[in-house]
């Protein structure tokens, strides 16, 4: 089971312990706090040659958009990149059109649900699925298990909740006559749970102030030969992410049996995130 | 010249006949799984099948939703389930999972796919690589506007379907779980709670909200028929039968006239302002003409209005008395200025006189919702006419 992190990549703690990267390609990418130009990706990819590098594409595009997207598919292409995060279609179709290599990692958020719809995308050159993390850890193992597709699961970060186009907080501090600030804490007053809203020229995202604390999954990952995990490092304090990642990378390669790891990470708090929760859809009267 | 679509939601048996009458050339309903209002009444089987009869009498159509996303567990019989509504007469399916799009494909070649906004399909590339999948129609992305639809339209020569009428997202469609961290209800399965709604705290002086205004193109119907689009769609399965009525029976008026040059400034005003009456937030044309901004949301915690000009449903005709019989649905007494409408589109001004019990009993007034009442009228009217106050613009 390998690792890969989407993180600073300038940190060389960071590159010493992980098997790869998902680097955030500048103005293509949302719901990534960290993004990278393509000549910086240029030169990560030439200093790193034993990491596996997968550039994040995952923004909805707009006609005007396409003719540089194109260009920019071609230019990622001469890297040999392990694979492209996608979540529009768009992607998909220009790969075929320009006949690219590169492997694509079918990236849309919240629907990478199921088995067989990780089997469609397989059946139409879809290497990866990054599997949502907004589902039960049996339903993960579930699609490991049974589907063709590589996939790629998210475990250690504050999870990304939502995107938006809309400029959110400028429009909050405009009404507030306010100069805008580009991140800010919500409170959701039922329940006390701070959400993270950052917003930047492509939309505004929405993050929950929580880490997922991912210690009691990643034996049961590796259980099932999930072939990537990954660890992302916004919101979570730089030391104690490369303490998190070291301490993983350890685990893994120990077989998963070394009980002190779960047992040190208890200390990061209960959230588990949806690893085992379901959600529910058919609402009873007084829900 | 074929005539722009329009597309009206039903969330029961009633409101697909109703909104069919009123005008609607097809309607979208969703079944008892698999739709994204698991918590609107929804159609069973008999009830699909009852629905496309009726639907295909007067030559108009029904489609399905079934733009969840699906789970390991929900493709266990979801096949079976696809046909079933095939031989119930469904003339097409709004999908956003491509396996379920090849799925139909495959199997029920006569029955068309169209691509469910949820998908928020927002270029011509991703047009095309779902035209190639065989899919007949995209719901675009509530993020599109003017040009990109147009360009959309010119380069793919695909049949595009645009959203006209009623509540939007805050986020992109299928990009926001916002309903599944606050309360654990699954946005993307049926179950959003609507937080985007909600208001948050902040350190600021002020709540943090987000909640947009409500979408209304009436005013552009004209640019979208002109650039092409093939379906106007209004949004709202869960919506009253008066809102369904008003918003589809003056959407139908908008669209023939234009079709027909009669669709003058003076005849628009008073149509925008139908419409008005049974808006129950403000509205905006949101990414139409220009990217979302600050005009085109809320900043405080209620948004919603509410009026009580729709007062009754007219469900019969006493010959006897010569009397229009009703099932109330506000307040009224005698004198109130009305209007009384058809789904064919006839308006009878109307000054409440006396008012009448099912037992022909007098009344001082009507404070009863769901009371039957009976009203003196010259004639018999057809089924589903309904009355409402007549409250006149400032």
């Amino acid at each position: 089971m390998k690792i890969l992190v989407e993180g600073n990549a300038q940190n060389k703690k960071l590159l010493s312990a992980t098997d790869g990267l998902i680097l955030s390609l500048q103005d293509y990418s949302v719901q990534s706090s960290k993004t990278y130009t393509l000549s910086e990706i240029k030169e990560i990819v030439k200093n790193n040659p034993s990491l596996e590098i997968f550039v994040n594409l995952n923004k909805n595009f707009f006609n005007p958009e396409i003719e540089n997207l194109k260009e920019t598919l071609l230019e990622l292409e001469k890297l040999n990149l392990k694979g492209i995060f996608f979540y529009d279609l768009a992607v998909l179709e220009l790969k075929k059109e320009l006949n690219l290599k590169t492997d694509l990692v079918w990236n849309q958020t919240y629907m990478v649900n199921n088995y067989k719809t990780c089997d469609y995308y397989y059946g139409k050159g879809v290497k990866y699925a990054a599997i949502s993390k907004e589902i039960t850890l049996e339903e993960i193992k579930e699609i490991i298990t049974k589907s063709k597709i590589t996939s790629i699961v998210e475990t250690f970060s504050i999870p990304s909740v939502a995107f938006s186009k809309r400029s959110l907080l400028t429009n909050y501090y405009k009404d507030l006559n306010k100069e805008p600030e580009k991140e800010l804490i919500i409170t959701e007053k039922a329940t006390s749970t701070d959400y993270l809203v950052e917003e930047d020229d492509l939309g505004t995202n929405f993050y929950l102030n929580s880490i997922t604390n991912a210690s009691t999954i990643i034996k049961e990952l590796y259980k099932v030969n999930c072939p990537y995990i990954v660890l992302r490092e916004y919101g979570i304090a730089e030391e104690l992410f490369i303490d998190i990642l070291s301490d993983t990378k350890k685990y893994i390669e120990g077989n998963c049996q070394d009980e002190k790891y779960t047992e040190k990470y208890k200390s990061l708090g209960e959230f588990t995130n949806f690893f085992f929760k379901k959600t529910i859809y058919k609402v009873k009267k007084n829900d | 010249m074929t005539k722009v679509e329009l597309l009206s939601p039903a969330g029961d048996l009633e409101r697909l006949k109703i909104t069919l009458l009123y005008g609607a050339d097809a309607v979208y309903i969703g079944g008892q799984s698999y739709s994204l209002r698991a918590n609107a009444t929804n159609f069973s089987l008999e009830e699909i099948k009852e629905g496309c009869t009726f639907a295909h009498n007067l030559n108009k159509k029904v489609y399905l939703t079934l733009n969840i996303v699906f789970h390991n567990e929900d493709m266990q019989d979801v096949e079976s389930y696809i046909d079933k509504v095939v031989a119930c007469g469904i003339d097409a399916f709004i999908v956003s999972d491509p396996f379920i799009i090849s799925y139909i494909k495959n199997k029920h070649k006569n029955v068309e796919v169209h691509l469910s906004t949820q998908n928020s399909t927002s270029n011509y590339k991703a047009v095309e690589y779902f035209k190639n999948e065989g899919v007949d129609r995209v719901v675009l992305a509530r993020e599109v506007g003017k040009t990109g639809m147009q360009e959309i339209i010119e380069k793919t020569g695909m049949d595009i379907e645009v959203f006209i009428h009623g509540a939007m997202c805050t986020c992109y469609s299928g990009r926001c779980a916002l309903s599944n961290y606050v309360t654990n209800r699954d946005a993307n399965r049926g179950g959003c709670a609507q937080v985007c709604r909600f208001a948050f705290k902040t350190t600021e002086e002020k709540d943090f909200t987000m909640a947009t205004k409500d979408l209304n193109m009436a005013e552009y119907i004209k640019d979208l028929i002109e650039i092409g689009v093939k379906s106007l769609k209004v949004e709202g399965r869960m919506r009253s039968l008066y809102y369904l009525a008003t918003v589809i029976g003056t959407y139908r008026e908008i669209i023939d006239r234009y079709y027909t040059n009669t669709l003058t400034e003076d005849i628009m005003q008073k149509l925008e302002y139908r419409l008005s009456r049974v808006a129950n937030r403000e509205v905006s044309t949101q990414f139409f003409l220009k990217e979302a901004d600050y005009t085109d949301q809320y900043y405080s915690g209620r948004q919603e209005l509410s009026n009580q000009d729709y007062l009754g449903l007219i469900t019969g005709y006493d010959e006897e008395n010569n009397c229009i019989i009703l099932v109330e649905r506000n307040y009224f007494k005698p004198g109130d200025k009305t209007e009384i409408f058809t789904p064919s589109g006839e308006v009878y001004d109307y000054v409440i006189d006396k008012i009448y019990d099912e037992n022909m009993q007098e009344l001082e007034l009507a404070r009863h919702p769901e009371q039957v009442l009976k009203l003196k009228f010259p004639h018999k009217l057809e089924k589903y006419s309904m009355i409402r106050l007549i409250v006149k613009e400032n």
